[in-house]
């Protein structure tokens, strides 16, 4: 666990640099157990700064997310650095983006948190329903400690731990200027078992088990607008000329906009699992991502995010590349 | 010229190939109901001339300004009708043809569906045409110079021959001489010339020719730029031998110490050369080249007192400070004539090559039989592994010829368990002219069988010359060997005799591997330099197998010789010559034309990830610095000379910003739409 107090004196250190325009970071959030992110411009912001098992937001995003507004004639823009604290899987993010030239390694400053898993909100909620006052969690050995005003309570850390922290291969940051706290040795390894029972449905079934997930989609963007693949600035998804998909919300519109999403993403998920957890009608999204993800694996023997010297999977071919699954 | 859109149909028969599975008289009806168009026709043939005056006469009566063609593949005949339309007056992209033919006739038997079918697709054709845009050709001024790469005697022909029409050529040659592997043969087949008689002239030629720059024991390392304005980088390795002053004595070469000790590339290792070398008596230019790697003095540091080869240089030539040196020049066009390995026998282990001394290939039995060869041009039974320098005053046994000589055809040519489906059309012939040799080097009583699996003397003269070598005595055993071994002193072949099925024990002194022709191990160096493709065989991709077979898929790239596919000398000269003429068309003319329907970045979208960069085949994006708002962004652009239009980058462009003109988005969807369930 990193030390609150060296996370905050760091982080003072950081704001404090004439070439850091501003630190994203955690903070707790307004209720609950839940954190949010904390974007601090000067020393004298660091003090809510916590890292905590519940800092799930992968922060990458807000990097590519912020927007540029336009510079005002005569004045230059502000071209200092961002820093920003990442885990292992949200370093992954850094990583693609890197490869994907969003922004030069210079550009940001990433405080690297050697994590050992974090929370699934909705677990810690199904558990402790209605907890409006603020609480906190913690892992003390193979528990996490949830504790509030009104008490302290124990959890087997496998209880509520997040899914996508069992299926953990890095999870020590793969790019950093600076750790926090001594590195963590992986814990967990990727199986993929989830994913192979539902390669096993007949074609029928898996129609209908994604139709039915996707009939439930409201359209809110939220799985494209956490993600920190997704930074066009134009969405093609949306755009109205010409226009790809009808903004309607009904199950064929849903349908293309989740499949053209998933075929964006691939080669290029890092698998922080951000899009499932912000959507609000539990579409199981990670699974359509996992897919790809293994599929780039075994074809490509590939990883994205994994090294940002490699050009982007799908921008390169080799003759010798595999094609004995092309029909 | 854009204006509301007036579109006339023009719907072909194509004889019957279209007319006969589909309707085209209820094709024309209803493309004259779809929205803008003004006239819809069927005629026979819309390519001959009457069927495309219909058009020329159509767009000045009737003011068309958008042509839909429904007839073949737009392979053949855009260019054709995008001609008619300029002749029309007319921007020559407002053309959208519409593939009735190979897309619909062909592969449909029930007319009435096919007919349905042929609609929808010209439908599709109607509403693209609509949202087509004029575009720009754009022209580019051409260099009038050639690089060629490889000087086998494809790239000699084809530098002579452009050198002779007045353009310049720079030669490139990896080895420290031209020449190639016919330089290499003894004779030719089927005529029986000698091969250096006929060659070396023309090695002389291309080091003496005004207009050519030869460049041996160099190489290209970086070519950029496009057809017209290539810019060509090439080292010329050092030889540690200054070529003005090395007048080719050969003192040097015979003061080596490691002379005869390492084997020459040349004579296929048969032979053995020093440190300081020239591969053989007749090589171009003859001047003496230093092998780094085996000469003590610049592996070792240090050989005995001094290097003797300097000593013994009356000219002062040797200079073991020389280094590389890279030279930049610009050219406009390109040959590619870097000629083939022979498939390595080793490949086959049930032949013994490598195993069995008197088991060759045929690469160095032509060495064996050369009369400036190793052995003088005596055929004799082989001691490898045993060459140590004859003593002073000692007789050395005289070697003992072969009493029988085998060969065996199609080693590593029409065999899938090598990985080669092809023929290499070469070894029935010159395994045929190499048993002649045989039969009159070593005397007619040497008995000469030939294992074969189809004998192909397919070309002029070569029936004739196959019969002529069985009338004198070579005998032929249909059946490819199974085995070698060895019994006692002789090497036994075992195979069947597919005419009569009989199992046979083959008895013989030597065995001559007849190996085939393989691309280049290094051809992957030409591939990333040029991004040229390769077909399944691995040789160089040509354009199109009939009809454009020394073009490759990037404009001002030719191709000759063997890369391309096995030849025999007439053809790899006929291609040299081909590709030189292909060649000197854009140097001729001084300007080409460049692709139109180029891609094209909307830089207000563009997020700058590069994946066209990595992507374009051409190198034709880069991405470059931009102010967006006051903001420094890169965003991709395209050197629209260099883009070939193949679409890879707008396929790949996750926010659709860089399109493809004439394929954008909004010129597709509709189309798609056309195409889709009504």
């Amino acid at each position: 666990m990193v030390d609150v107090n060296k996370l905050r004196e760091k982080a003072k250190e950081v704001v404090s640099r004439d070439d850091v325009r501003m630190l994203i970071g955690y903070r707790p959030g307004t209720y609950g157990f839940r954190a949010r992110p904390a974007f601090v411009q000067g020393p004298d912001e660091v003090d809510e700064l916590i890292f905590t098992p519940a800092c799930v937001n992968n922060l990458a995003s807000y990097i590519v997310l912020e927007e540029k507004l336009p510079v005002p004639r005569g004045e230059e823009p502000d071209l200092r650095k961002v820093a920003v604290m990442v885990k292992g899987c949200d370093s992954r993010a850094l990583v693609q983006q890197m490869e994907e030239k969003a922004y030069d390694r210079e550009r940001i400053l990433v405080l690297g948190i050697p994590c050992t898993g974090v929370v699934d909100m909705a677990k810690v909620e199904a558990r402790f329903p209605n907890v409006l006052e603020r609480g906190e969690i913690a892992l003390e050995g193979d528990k996490f400690v949830l504790s509030t005003g009104g008490g302290k309570e124990e959890v087997a850390k496998e209880e509520l731990l997040a899914d996508k922290c069992l299926r953990c291969r890095y999870p020590t940051p793969l790019v950093y200027d600076e750790l926090l706290d001594a590195e963590v040795a992986r814990f967990a390894d990727d199986d993929y078992s989830d994913i192979v029972e539902l390669e096993k449905r007949a074609g029928a079934e898996k129609w209908a088990y994604w139709e039915e997930k996707f009939s439930r989609c409201i359209r809110c963007y939220s799985c494209r607008n956490v993600c920190p693949m997704c930074y066009c600035e134009d969405c093609v998804l949306e755009r109205l000329n010409p226009q790809w998909m009808r903004r309607s919300v009904d199950v064929s519109e849903n349908t293309a906009y989740h499949i053209s999403r998933a075929y964006h993403l691939a080669g290029r998920c890092i698998q922080c699992g951000e899009c499932q957890r912000v959507c609000p009608v539990d579409i199981p999204l990670m699974e359509l991502n996992r897919k790809f993800y293994k599929d780039v694996e075994e074809l490509y023997d590939y990883e994205p995010g994994t090294n940002a010297e490699n050009p982007p999977l799908l921008s390169t071919f080799k003759v010798d590349d595999r094609e004995d699954f092309i029909l | 010229m854009n204006g509301k859109p007036k579109i006339g149909v023009y719907v072909c028969h194509c004889g019957t190939n279209i007319a006969g599975t589909v309707n085209v008289e209820e094709v024309v009806q209803f493309a004259q109901t779809l929205p803008d168009v003004v006239v819809a026709r069927n005629y026979s043939y819309m390519c001959s001339d009457p069927g495309q005056a219909l058009i020329t006469d159509d767009i000045a009566n009737m003011g068309l300004n958008r042509v839909v063609v429904a007839s073949c593949s737009p392979r053949m005949h855009e260019p054709t009708f995008r001609k008619t339309l300029l002749s029309g007056g007319l921007n020559p992209y407002f053309l959208e043809m519409a593939n009735i033919r190979e897309q619909c006739s062909w592969v449909h038997d029930d007319p009435i569906a096919a007919t349905e079918k042929a609609k929808r697709v010209v439908e599709a054709a109607v509403v693209k045409a609509r949202r087509l845009e004029a575009l720009d050709v754009k022209e580019v001024e051409v260099e009038p110079s050639c690089l060629i790469i490889g000087a086998g005697i494809a790239g000699i022909q084809a530098a002579l021959d452009i050198a002779d029409a007045g353009f310049k050529v720079y030669l490139v040659e990896k080895s420290p001489t031209v020449g190639g592997h016919m330089a290499q043969l003894d004779k030719t087949f089927p005529t029986l010339d000698c091969s250096a008689c006929i060659l070396t002239p023309k090695m002389v030629d291309v080091a003496n020719h005004p207009n050519i720059e030869l460049m041996t024991y160099s190489q290209v390392e970086e070519i950029g730029g496009y057809i017209g304005n290539f810019d060509i980088k090439v080292r010329k390795k050092s030889r540690f031998v200054d070529m003005d002053k090395c007048t080719g004595c050969g003192a040097c070469a015979e003061e080596c110490r490691m002379a005869g000790r390492i084997p020459n590339e040349f004579d296929e290792g048969i032979g053995m050369r020093g440190a300081i070398y020239l591969p053989f008596p007749q090589a171009v230019p003859a001047k003496y080249t230093i092998d780094k790697e085996n000469c003590l003095f610049l592996s070792k540091g240090k050989c005995g007192e001094s290097p003797k080869c300097k000593e013994a240089c009356q000219a002062g030539a040797i200079n073991f400070d020389l280094q590389d040196e890279v030279v930049e020049f610009k050219v406009g066009t390109i040959i590619v004539a870097t000629g083939f390995d022979i498939f390595d026998a080793r490949l086959k282990p049930e032949y013994g090559y490598g195993v069995y001394d008197n088991v060759l290939t045929a690469l160095e039995f032509e060495r064996m039989v050369n009369a400036s060869g190793p052995t003088g041009g005596k055929v004799v039974m082989l001691e490898r592994g045993k060459k140590k320098k004859k003593k002073e005053g000692e007789e050395a046994e005289a070697p003992r010829m072969p009493r029988s000589v085998t060969f065996i055809q199609c080693v590593g040519s029409r065999d899938k368990s090598v990985g080669n489906e092809y023929c290499s059309r070469v070894c029935c012939m010159y395994t045929a002219k190499l048993a002649h040799l045989v039969k009159d080097k070593v005397g007619h009583d040497c008995e000469v069988t030939i294992f074969y699996m189809d004998v192909r003397a397919f070309g002029k003269g070569f029936e004739e010359f196959y019969d002529r070598v069985r009338r004198e005595g070579v005998k032929y055993i249909r059946g490819n060997p199974s085995e070698i071994y060895k019994k006692g002193d002789k090497l036994i072949v075992r195979a069947e005799d597919t005419l009569t099925a009989t199992p046979l024990e083959h008895e013989t002194d030597m065995v001559v591997l007849s190996v085939g022709l393989c691309p280049r191990s290094d051809n992957r160096e030409i591939i990333d330099l040029l991004k040229l493709s390769q077909s399944s065989d691995l040789f160089y991709l040509e354009a199109h197998p009939k009809l454009r077979p020394v073009d490759t898929a990037s404009d001002g790239i030719y191709l000759a010789g063997v890369c391309q596919g096995p030849k025999d000398i007439p053809d790899a000269v006929a291609q040299a010559k081909g590709a030189a003429s292909a060649a000197m068309i854009p140097m001729a003319s001084g300007k080409v034309k460049v692709e139109a329907q180029t891609s094209v970045v909307n830089e207000d979208t563009c997020r700058g990830c590069g994946f066209c960069v990595e992507l374009c085949p051409f190198s034709a994006i880069e991405l470059v610095e931009i102010n967006r708002m006051g903001w420094p962004v890169k965003v991709a652009r395209v050197n629209e000379a260099l883009c070939k239009g193949c679409g890879a980058c707008a396929a790949a462009c996750l926010s659709g910003s860089i399109q493809q003109r004439s394929f954008k988005d909004l010129q597709l969807m509709p189309q798609i739409k056309a195409l889709g369930v009504k």
